[in-house]
């Protein structure tokens, strides 16, 4: 939330100034308004006109009680036209800051829910309000003719010895009269422009009830911002991810994306990897993988690893989530990965474990959540077993999996939901590494593209992936690749 | 405790040290790197920051300005006609107007004389959080002020710490004493100053003179967008707030700050006239000024995310101080990016998933950790000496007994009680904040261990070359890793002979140490089967209709007296009335509900004193239905059903349908229970799959030590089967015996079955037999079901 907006200017006699502010008083006092202002104007001014070193460039301050912060953007115009060379000023904002969690003894009270704001997005603001005011005072001298801009607060003396054109008082009126008008939404067109006072109040507004705001400057410019979350960098996508979307794709794609994204899109079903996306959409993989990037940005999709039968999966700590039936993720699970669709959860569970006697037509049960079906399913992973042994373990039990449950979707379920996770099988030479560690590392030596995978930090996926090999012929062009017998070691974790 | 940001070279580019004096204003004493990252940074900070698409338009005007402006700040000091593009940075530049270009007097592309002026803020920022960035920089800070009356120093002490802050709260605590004594002696405390006052006046004077009315170390940082606040808050509350104040104890007890400052200040203007290059004037500063040195070690630490340990020698000797971040030595679970922060860290839930009420209870905890020394055991001793005071005695035997096969229990044990749980507790704490150990369940043979799923395989090469230099006739590390990968077995099956055992448990504890292993842990939940679920049903329904039918009988018992008098007399109806009402309790109690039942009881008694006996006797009726009527005023039956004989009939018709229709049902619920398949009991409750199990599922009880209600009559339940198996076992007594202890154990352990606790440390915890445990772990397996993480 905006907490307050100011317009600061630099007076060559005056100093640093505020002209303008909105809520009135929020920075410097005003006559009429009680409310105390949000923080000790004297003792931020150096930063909100600072130095010359520091214009023109976007400065930040929290204020010494650390409830907020001061974010500006002081800019400073050289011409000759103006007294002393220049015109300085600032349009800031005062947000609240980001609360240090602190032991609290000094005194810094955290503000009020000040956990979740982030000062991140008013950055833009910020610097579209320095850019569009500099950009116009240098075309109309939009700031420095503004006859009401006066400061608010002369109250210091200074005010005696101003020398320009209007009389102290003359401007005070002036700026009250800007406060009074302050709501005007009215036609454009019956003003040549809007007091900057009134503008900021608008701003402020607008930003803070819709988060966005557009509003005309004059006949010829208009101020559009938006506030826009900012987002952690996403993760890499690599060739042998396989993305899955997390929202209907189909619903919200409109003719006006990215063609790359449009046709990249299309050919996500959470089964391809990247690489088979990028060859079925006919897109270089770069940008196949740069477009899932952006979707990742936004959170629309996830990143999984390619499903095999011949992978191994083990469980997580989050598994526990899963017995505990958290949030019914049992039933969700159930609805997502029941294969013969009529057949009853329940059924398996009590074939699994009952020499499969019966499993139909008992599903009264299953609804509860407690039907243990899913939850022996899915513990039963262990490192060391791959998706196979884990099917034949269940099979040998009597309990025919591949008829009730897509193992495929059970698999990817508990990935999603953080119950299991992928071992992944690396490849270590030990000269390789030897050769490495001493520095007499040669990516390609003796040519052969898979060496460079045998330091240990590939994952078979990837060797699959970029040479185009199946599990087993790579494991094999591995083993002709060692010198030495017992020189290649597979490593799962 | 994870923490999501830690400094490192890439978000904490410097660090500086600004003073003000209230006649000759601030200045910039020093800062280190030497070479602050440059402005520079700015376009490349926004470059990397992907996802940081500012509109251009916005930008273009301001950067290009805010380009030329910083070249416009330097040409203040010179026209850049000099070479500025091809300056190394180090020597000193003199322009064509003459002049000078000074090395040190541009950090991070801003002028020292302007930072100097912006990183002093006023008063009202007397510790407390100062932040200001300067696109893309971050300069925080925690400045602190000369007290109002402008001296420093603080007089009222006489006996003053050397080397008094040791522990990272020992700076406030010599504060806060410091205050309190000046409370206890005040009176003593002034009069000694009146002597005193002769002696200082000099040296007050010339503090002052030097008039340095504040300092601050400043720290630079360049955070990625989104992790500023979390990058602040932590170098905030554990580095930048407490070297502030270690330097401002030393301050306050030898005008350290101002002392220190003035010599580099002098030292640095002398370079300034010699144009002395900077590297050399840094290392000299560096070599004379231990401020400087440790604004040196602070950064090459923090950075690097290490201990940084202060020394300053102050003139009233050496004070030295440790500030670090702590950080986590274990996740519980894979990071979600796999090659952040956390890559490499050990994963366990031995910590996330203690029970909370165990957390208070200290023995918990210290028969499950072991204390892993991260460093050789010999050097920690000699640290340890080469600082030595009270408790150095008594820590270095905590470390020669630490072992991480023992838990902290054994090692009180085990030092023949030298040292008390306490302080095995406190050292092991210690060790472990201090970096110098960690905390892990303690190893043994029979466990499993698994190549850690987060292991930073990136490491590989460094490991496996000390791995060989270590263990250099033992398998290689790579393949040692794939031989444990591959199944997870007990380790000593890994073990090729007895003779090795000792240095295969070396190994795993180097193994530990880098976070390259990891327990296998097998966590349990109670499995009721159907079998168990339906004999509990079925001894629930016997039981609710044995109950229902003697209440039935009882009320019953009358009857024949009821047939004989139904019509005699009017008399008589009331008994009657009374005999279906007593009736209809028994088919209340069914209901559960007691208004009703307090208003038959209420009819019942006067029934049962006088009237059966004497069934006629109409003159002792009268006082009945009075005492009925006087006693329950709320038994709307009796009242009701003396209204009118008519309405008499009709209640007493009522309620014998309802009597009748309670007896039906109960009989026909009797009947259909009799129909049910009794429960049989079958040797593994889990594969009976008779027909009358089909339909129930399997129930999961997340906790069996919090089992309430039916849980806990299912956990009994399969507690009896173990005691019938173990009565039914024929043969020898032995095996008597076993079966047993079995049934005898299930009620122990059922509260490790709970998902949380790792049944590997039951051992531990019962103080058993590990093989003992395991094998009644097995025989009671039928029961559980396991799954296996770390």
């Amino acid at each position: 939330m905006i907490q307050g907006i100011f317009y600061a200017r630099f007076f060559p006699r005056q100093g640093t100034r505020i002209v303008a502010q909105s809520p009135p008083g929020c920075i410097v006092p005003v006559p009429g308004v009680d409310k105390p202002c949000l923080f000790d104007f004297g003792v931020l001014q150096e930063y909100i006109i600072p130095r010359q070193a520091f214009r023109n460039r976007y400065i930040t301050v929290n204020e010494p009680s650390g409830k907020y912060s001061v974010l500006g953007f002081p800019v400073s115009i050289n011409d000759s036209k103006y007294d002393r060379n220049e015109f300085i000023f600032n349009f800031g904002l005062v947000v609240e800051a980001a609360a240090v969690r602190d032991g609290g003894t000094d005194g810094h009270d955290a503000g009020p829910g000040g956990d979740d704001n982030d000062q991140v997005p008013y950055e833009r603001v910020v610097r579209r309000l320095a850019a569009t005011f500099a950009e116009m005072e240098k075309q109309t001298g939009f700031l420095s003719q503004d006859q009401s801009a006066r400061p608010v607060d002369d109250s210091d003396g200074s005010g005696g010895s101003d020398s320009e054109t209007q009389s102290p008082s003359k401007a005070r009126a002036a700026a009250a009269a800007a406060v009074r008008n302050d709501h005007l939404h009215n036609p454009v067109g019956s003003y040549r422009r809007r007091p900057i006072e009134s503008l900021l109040e608008i701003i402020k507004e607008d930003l803070n009830n819709y988060g966005e705001c557009m509003i005309p400057v004059d006949d010829a410019n208009t101020l559009n911002m938006k506030l826009f979350p900012h987002h952690a960098t996403p993760p890499i996508v690599r060739g042998w991810h396989v993305p899955v979307a997390k929202v209907k794709f189909a619903d919200v794609v409109d003719p006006t994306w990215d063609l790359t994204l449009q046709r990249v899109v299309a050919h996500v079903d959470g089964v391809a990897d990247v690489r088979r996306i990028a060859q079925r959409a006919d897109v270089s993989l770069d940008l196949a993988k740069l477009a899932l990037r952006h979707l990742l940005y936004y959170d629309t999709v996830l990143l999984l690893d390619i499903f095999l039968f011949g992978a191994c999966y083990a469980p997580r700590p989050g598994i526990h989530d899963f017995v505990a039936n958290v949030g019914g993720m049992v039933d969700e699970c159930a609805n997502y990965v029941c294969a013969g669709g009529a057949v009853a959860v329940s059924a398996k569970s009590t074939g699994a474990d009952d020499g499969g006697g019966g499993a139909e037509g008992s599903s009264g049960q299953g609804a509860s959540g407690n039907g243990a079906g899913e939850e022996v399913l899915m513990t039963t992973f262990c490192v060391g077993k791959t998706v196979a042994e884990w099917l034949k373990l269940h099979m040998d039990a009597g309990l025919d999996v591949l008829r009730f449950v897509d193992v495929r979707r059970l698999v990817q379920f508990g990935v999603i939901k953080g119950c299991l996770y992928r071992v992944h099988k690396h490849v270590v030479s030990k000269q390789y590494l030897a050769a490495l560690a001493t520095g007499q590392a040669r990516p390609v030596a003796g040519g052969d593209p898979l060496q460079r995978y045998t330091d240990g930090c590939h994952t078979f996926d990837q060797i699959m992936t970029e040479q185009g090999l199946t599990d087993a012929e790579a494991m094999e062009k591995l083993k002709r690749l060692s010198a030495s017998a017992g020189d290649l070691g597979v490593i799962y974790k | 405790m994870a923490l999501s940001v830690l400094p490192s070279p890439d978000n904490f580019v410097g660090v500086a040290l600004v003073i003000n004096r209230s006649r000759d204003g601030p200045r910039f004493v020093f800062h280190y790197p030497p070479h602050v990252a440059a402005a520079a940074a700015q376009s490349l900070g926004s470059q990397a920051d992907h996802g940081d698409d500012m509109d251009d338009d916005d930008d273009l005007a301001p950067r290009r300005n805010s380009r030329m402006a910083s070249f416009e700040g330097s040409s203040s000091h010179a026209e850049h006609g000099a070479d500025l593009g091809n300056w190394n940075h180090d020597d000193h530049l003199v322009t064509d107007s003459g002049s000078q270009i000074v090395p040190w007097e541009r950090v991070a592309g801003f002028p020292t004389k302007d930072l100097e002026n912006i990183l002093t803020p006023a008063r009202a920022y007397h510790k407390r959080l100062f932040q200001v960035s300067l696109d893309p920089l971050y300069c925080v800070s925690y400045p602190i002020y000369v007290p109002e009356n402008g001296v420093w120093r603080k007089k009222k002490r006489e006996q003053q710490r050397t080397s008094g802050v040791k522990d990272d709260d020992g700076s406030a605590q010599v504060e806060t004493d410091g205050a309190a004594k000046s409370g206890d002696k005040g009176a003593s405390d002034a009069d000694r100053l009146d002597r005193r006052d002769a002696a200082k006046g000099a040296e007050e004077a010339e503090d002052k003179k030097s008039n340095m009315t504040m300092f601050n170390l400043v720290f630079f940082l360049h955070p990625n967008k989104h992790e500023v606040r979390d990058l602040v808050d932590v170098m905030f509350v554990h580095i930048i707030k407490k070297i502030n104040k270690a330097y401002k104890y030393c301050q306050q007890r030898s005008d350290f700050v101002w002392k220190e400052s003035k010599k580099i200040l002098a030292l640095k203007d002398k370079g300034r006239e010699d144009k002395r290059k900077m590297s050399l004037l840094w290392d000299e500063i560096l070599a004379t000024s231990s401020l400087a040195a440790s604004m040196q070690d602070i950064y090459e630490a923090v950075s690097q995310n290490k201990i940084a340990a202060l020394q300053l020698e102050t003139a009233e000797g050496m004070v030295t101080h440790s500030v670090q971040i702590p950080v986590p030595f274990h996740v519980s679970d894979l990071p979600p990016d796999p090659e952040g922060d956390q890559s490499g860290l050990w994963m366990t839930t031995a910590n996330s998933f203690i029970p909370d009420d165990d957390i208070e209870e200290p023995e918990y905890l210290d028969k499950n950790f072991a204390l892993l020394l991260l460093a050789d055991e010999k050097k920690i001793v000699a640290e340890l000496q080469g600082d030595p005071d009270g408790a150095t005695v008594s820590m270095v035997e905590f470390v020669r007994h630490c072992k991480p096969t023992l838990s902290f229990h054994q090692v009180g044990q085990q030092s023949s009680n030298v040292l008390t749980p306490a302080q095995v507790r406190k050292y092991a704490e210690h060790f472990i904040y201090w970096r110098r150990a960690i905390a892990i369940p303690p190893l043994h043979a029979r466990d499993m261990y698994i190549v850690n799923p987060n292991c930073d395989m990136r490491k590989l090469q460094q490991a496996s070359a000390r791995w060989a230099r270590q263990f250099p006739l033992l398998p290689a590390l790579p393949n040692f890793l794939a031989e444990l990968s591959v199944a997870p077995r007990p380790y000593k099956l890994h073990c090729p002979s007895k003779a090795h055992r000792h240095v295969y448990m070396q190994m795993l504890a180097w193994l530990m140490r880098g976070g390259w292993v990891t327990q296998l842990c097998t966590f349990a939940y109670v499995v009721v089967w159907p079998e168990i679920i339906y004999e509990v049903e079925y001894a629930l329904e016997a039981e609710e209709l044995t109950s229902a039918k003697r209440a039935q009988g009882v009320a019953r018992e009358p009857s024949p007296s009821d047939t004989d008098t139904t019509l005699a007399s009017p008399g008589s109806s009331i008994s009657a009335l009374a005999d279906t009402a007593t009736a209809g309790f028994g088919f209340l109690s069914l209901l559960d509900d007691a208004s009703n039942m307090s208003s038959s009881v209420a009819t019942l008694r006067p029934n049962t004193s006088s009237d059966r006996d004497t069934p006629i006797a109409s003159p002792l009726r009268r006082p009945g239905d009075s005492l009925s009527r006087g006693t329950s005023h709320d038994s709307s039956v009796s009242a009701a059903s003396l209204s009118t004989p008519a309405e008499q009939a009709a209640e007493k018709a009522r309620l014998e349908r309802i009597a009748d229709k309670a007896a039906r049902d109960l009989a026909e619920r009797a009947m259909a229970h009799a129909r049910k398949a009794a429960p049989v009991r079958t040797a593994h409750p889990s594969v009976n799959s008779a027909r009358h199990l089909v339909g129930i599922s399997p129930r999961i009880i997340l906790d069996a030590k919090k089992a309430t209600g039916k849980e806990s009559r299912y956990l009994s339940a399969i507690g009896q089967r173990l005691r019938d198996r173990a009565a039914a076992a024929p043969g020898a007594a032995s095996k008597d015996a076993w079966e047993g202890r079995v049934a005898e154990t299930w009620p122990l352990f059922w509260k490790y079955f709970n998902g949380r606790s790792a049944l590997e440390r039951i051992a531990l915890q019962e103080e058993m037999k590990r093989k003992d445990v395991w094998n009644l772990l097995t025989a009671m397996s039928e029961f559980f079901i396991c799954v296996r993480h770390w």
